[in-house]
């Protein structure tokens, strides 16, 4: 579909709400494509071609909000959907600080899309994702299995219209290629994996993925659990920015409104270690969650949550800044046109530190490097307990030496940020997060 | 109602697909009208509704399978999916003519009273019962998030084989979440009911009594001390759900994980996989559960499937793909989350079949260990067995007794071990239910267990570290090592308890990847 009939449909949208009572109304509109192809033994195991469109409605009468979304844009199903938010509306409750954001000034200037993804020939992408699997299995004979290879594009236009004057849209675009492999060696088992999401098909480098998964599944042969301890802890970027997505939450302002944060009161307060930066930023050069305004059409912005471990602030929509009297920093996120705006992330990182990886290995004497957790969501981030299962390396006399499976780490994340004694010069993302290595000075390691 | 294609064109719409050559193709329509219903904050904060409707066509040559999907459902939009599919997916067979019948299926679902026929009204009072429930309690309780959701999906299967389905699935769930704090200490606890049912869900159990046990865990993890670390025996009650069951070896007795060679219990068919107290059970016919289906989304019929009867490994969970390769008839496990989505082996209803002990009998014979009262969420790698489970409820045992409550435990283990490792086996079974993601789908599945006894099992928690002196069992040789991740997709799956935010902000229960 066209960019101009979705913006013409979402208009046709708000215009029939207001006719029809409500006192503010807004359409987001996504349009994408998405292509998807895995290799497997040199051939193409599924190639995945996809159209989605829709569009969701969200209208306000008084405080009262009701939303609801189609994929069918016949006029006749628009009209339902328009009605279905309507009726909706009627049994929420009221909350004066429900409305909808005004048109911007200015909204910034991010790259977010680069046509020439679309025009790259399918056969050329499956040629990367070829190379993926065949530079994994060049790096060593035991390398025995690749679950996948894969590459992956997408397209889209996101449009939002509201009956409050934004009429914006923009389109975006990214690709990147992953594997997920397992090495073999006398009857045992260790997988490993890499991926590489970025704006621009040059940018993915399909050796350099398919050398890494290898080489981690490689290093895991023989892992074995290792007593109970307590022990210094190193976490590798993949690990610690899956601990960062645990905090995530916690740092929106609609879970400190509604006393669901670890973070609630603590404004100002010192919540981690001084090593401890986190911020979102929208406008991120470069990555692929960047884009020049929210789920709401709010400008996005670049936010300092914590600064060398003092908290500074929350990410906000326009509903939980109109609460709190402040200003919406463009978190008003949303997957698709199938829900609401809520308060998400955008590009959400730990930013780095100067210190090398591995002199943060190289000062422990007796500690654990962990590569892979298992059971991360099932953490609770509003106590902040966690306790996941862990695989990763020894470390002995600042050596990484034999590798380690089956063990749990424990603990509380407020107990893990503020432990946080070291912060690598490494930070990577994956796709819209991203963390350096981090050593915690001390955690409970159960094993056998 | 679906606006259903006519049978003529869905076989042209085939033909298409098989053009370039092929061995096999399907189309899979759908209509999903989903609402979703949200309380926090002591009001009904959000409603949502929405219809979803789309086509996946899926075109396999040899190994090779390509889907394309749309949501045009026009002759003109499934004939261009089609055609895409069909230059993607290049085999050498030649086209042959289709003859589409229409297939039934023995599993019956019966829908008292459809969700779609309910006013808006009836599903808000029933979340605001819970709310007002929640909130009457106690004053330590602080916050209370209820979430109603519903499902009336309709679809239209065809396929090159000549089978042809209508069906219609309709779920309902609820969940209450309650967070209690008493001063700088902060828990939670939840609850949980659905099923392939209508607004009849609230007969089996009201609000009020969802909004009470959810409070009651919140409260009780208040007062609960650190869960200790390290090796212990495990007795898990039948109310705890069978989060171990599907993660343990569930997912490793899916078909397509099997045939890449990415999961233990790969050539193992005919082998003491497990204790033989143990028989593992995949059942999409049992009335009104969570994973009951008339069809798969494949079109097989449900089915109830014996995957590991008394240790003994005795076959995998099938879609068709996989069936195909192995020579066997499918088994009713090929879903997908959408028509975004090409199917997969996926459990349905799974489930380790009652013994003959009384529960009590088997903590009173246990001196030392962990009690689960209720289990979370898990995860698996499926490649070396390795997994983990989350504990909602726990408490210590000691001397044959229940005794204090403990939080933040997570249990791991590895799949073939822990089945080989169960030795008791109670007389009871329960049921609850989840989505289960593997590949980035979410599927709706219910898992079930008796009350069990697990000689060792590691926990981790950040309490004192147990010595497990008194594990007489010796330690079953682990063949397969294991990193434990799941790189964002890797052979495995998990498995998440319903939460209320799911709920409501994302209707039809996806789980969001990026």
């Amino acid at each position: 579909m066209s960019q101009v009939a979705m913006r013409e449909l979402a208009r046709q949208m708000v215009e029939k709400a207001q006719a029809k009572g409500a006192n503010q109304s807004e359409a987001y509109g996504l349009d994408s494509k998405e292509l998807s192809i895995d290799v497997s033994k040199g051939i193409v195991e599924t190639m995945k071609l996809a159209e989605d469109r829709g569009i969701g409605i969200r209208v306000f009468q008084g405080g009262k909000m009701g939303y609801s979304f189609t994929s069918d844009l016949s006029d006749k199903a628009l009209e339902a959907t328009v009605d279905r938010a309507l009726a909706n509306a009627r049994w929420t409750a009221e909350d004066r600080f429900r409305e909808l954001p005004g048109k911007a000034g200015q909204y910034p200037d991010v790259r977010t899309y680069d046509p020439a993804i679309a025009g790259i020939p399918v056969e050329q992408k499956i040629e990367l994702a070829k190379t993926i699997e065949a530079t994994a299995k060049a790096v060593d004979p035991r390398i025995k299995i690749i679950e996948r290879s894969s590459y992956a594009d997408a397209e889209y236009t996101v449009t939002i219209i509201n009956s409050q004057g934004v009429d914006v849209a923009y389109q975006g675009a990214y690709c990147g290629g992953y594997a997920y492999l397992v090495a073999e060696e006398n009857g045992e088992s260790q997988t490993g994996f890499s991926l590489s999401y970025g704006l621009s098909f040059d940018g993915i480098d399909p050796q350099k993925i398919g050398k890494e998964a290898a080489e981690k599944a490689l290093r895991m042969l023989g892992a074995k659990p290792v007593s109970s301890r307590r022990a210094p802890v190193v976490f590798d970027p993949y690990v610690a920015t899956q601990f960062l997505g645990v905090l995530a939450p916690s740092l929106t302002a609609e879970a400190v409104q509604k006393g669901k944060s670890l973070f609630a009161g603590k404004k100002g307060q010192p919540i981690a270690s001084a090593e401890v930066t986190v911020i979102d930023d929208g406008r991120m050069e470069g990555r692929i969650l960047s884009a020049p305004f929210d789920g709401e059409g709010v400008p996005t912005s670049r936010t300092v949550l914590i600064d060398k471990g003092t908290l500074q602030g929350y990410l906000h929509n326009t509903y939980t800044a109109a609460k709190e009297g402040a200003a919406s920093t463009g978190n008003g996120s949303r997957g698709s046109f199938r829900g609401t705006p809520e308060v998400g992330t955008t590009n959400f990182y730990l930013q780095a530190g100067d210190r090398p990886p591995s002199e943060l290995i190289g000062e422990i004497e007796s500690g654990f490097y962990v590569t892979e957790v298992m059971g991360m969501h099932t953490a609770n981030p509003i106590s902040g307990d966690f306790s996941v299962g862990a695989a990763g390396l020894l470390i002995e006399q600042g050596q990484l030496t034999r590798p380690v499976r089956g063990v749990a780490i424990a603990g509380n994340l407020l107990d893990w940020l503020g432990g946080i004694d070291g912060v690598g010069s490494d930070l990577t993302f994956f796709i819209g997060k991203g963390a350096p290595t981090l050593r915690a000075k001390e955690m409970a390691i159960s094993g056998a | 109602m679906i606006h259903r294609p006519a049978v003529d064109d869905l076989r042209d719409v085939l033909q298409i697909a098989l053009r370039q050559g092929a061995d096999f193709a399907d189309v899979f329509i759908e209509k999903k009208s989903v609402n979703g219903i949200g309380c926090e904050d002591n009001k009904i904060e959000r409603i949502n509704s929405g219809t979803d409707i789309g086509a996946g066509i899926r075109v396999i040559a040899g190994e090779s399978t390509a889907y394309a999907y749309t949501n045009d459902l026009s002759l003109e939009g499934l004939s261009h999916a089609a055609k895409v599919a069909s230059h993607a997916a290049r085999g050498g067979a030649a086209s042959r003519s289709i003859d589409l019948t229409r297939r039934t299926s023995p599993v019956d679902l019966v829908i008292e009273s459809r969700p779609d026929q309910v006013a808006i009204e009836d599903k808000v009072e029933q979340v605001m019962r819970a709310n007002r429930h929640a909130r009457n309690i106690d004053d330590r309780i602080k916050q209370v998030t209820v979430g109603y959701g519903d499902v009336v999906q309709q679809v239209t299967i065809a396929n090159s084989e000549g089978d042809y389905i209508e069906d219609e699935r309709i779920r309902t769930r609820f969940v209450v979440h309650a967070v209690a704090a008493d001063g700088a200490v902060i828990q939670t606890g939840y609850e949980a009911l659905g099923g392939a049912k209508g607004f009849e869900i609230f007969k089996e159990r009201d609000p009020e009594a969802l909004a009470q046990a959810a409070v009651d865990r919140a409260l009780l993890m208040l007062t609960a001390k650190p869960a200790p670390s390290g090796k212990m025996p495990v007795v898990m009650s039948s109310a705890a759900g069978g989060t171990m069951v599907h993660e343990a070896c569930g997912h490793g007795l899916e078909a397509d994980l099997v045939q890449k060679g990415l999961s233990v219990y790969a050539g193992k068919e005919g082998q003491a996989v497990a204790s033989p107290l143990v028989t593992v059970i995949d059942d999409g016919t049992i009335a009104g559960k969570y994973g009951t289906l008339r069809f798969d989304d494949e079109g097989t019929p449900g089915q109830k499937n014996v995957l590991i009867e008394k240790g003994i490994l005795k076959g995998f969970m099938h879609d068709r793909f996989t069936a195909g390769k192995d020579k066997r008839p499918p088994t009713g496990n090929g879903r997908r989350e959408s028509y975004q989505h090409k199917p997969l082996p996926r459990m349905t209803n799974t489930l380790i079949a009652s013994g003959d002990e009384i529960p009590e009998k088997i903590i009173k014979d246990t001196k030392r260990g962990l009690f689960v009262k209720k289990m979370g969420g898990g995860q698996v790698n499926t490649t070396n067995g390795d997994f983990v489970f989350d504990v909602a409820e726990g408490y210590l045992i000691e001397n044959g007794e229940i005794a204090a409550a403990v939080r933040g435990a997570t249990l791991t283990g590895n799949g073939p071990e822990v089945l080989r490792r169960i030795d008791r086996v109670g007389n009871d079974l329960g049921f609850a239910i989840g989505t289960c993601g593997k590949d980035g789908q979410g599927a709706p599945v219910s898992d079930a267990q008796p009350t069990l006894r697990i000689t060792s099992l590691i926990v981790g928690g950040t309490g004192a570290t147990e010595r497990d002196d008194d594990d007489g069992q010796a330690d079953v040789p682990v063949g397969a090592g294991g990193n434990s991740a799941n790189g964002g997709g890797g052979a495995g799956g998990e498995l998440r308890r319903l939460s209320a935010s799911e709920l409501l902000n994302n209707p039809n229960g996806r789980i969001r990847r990026l």
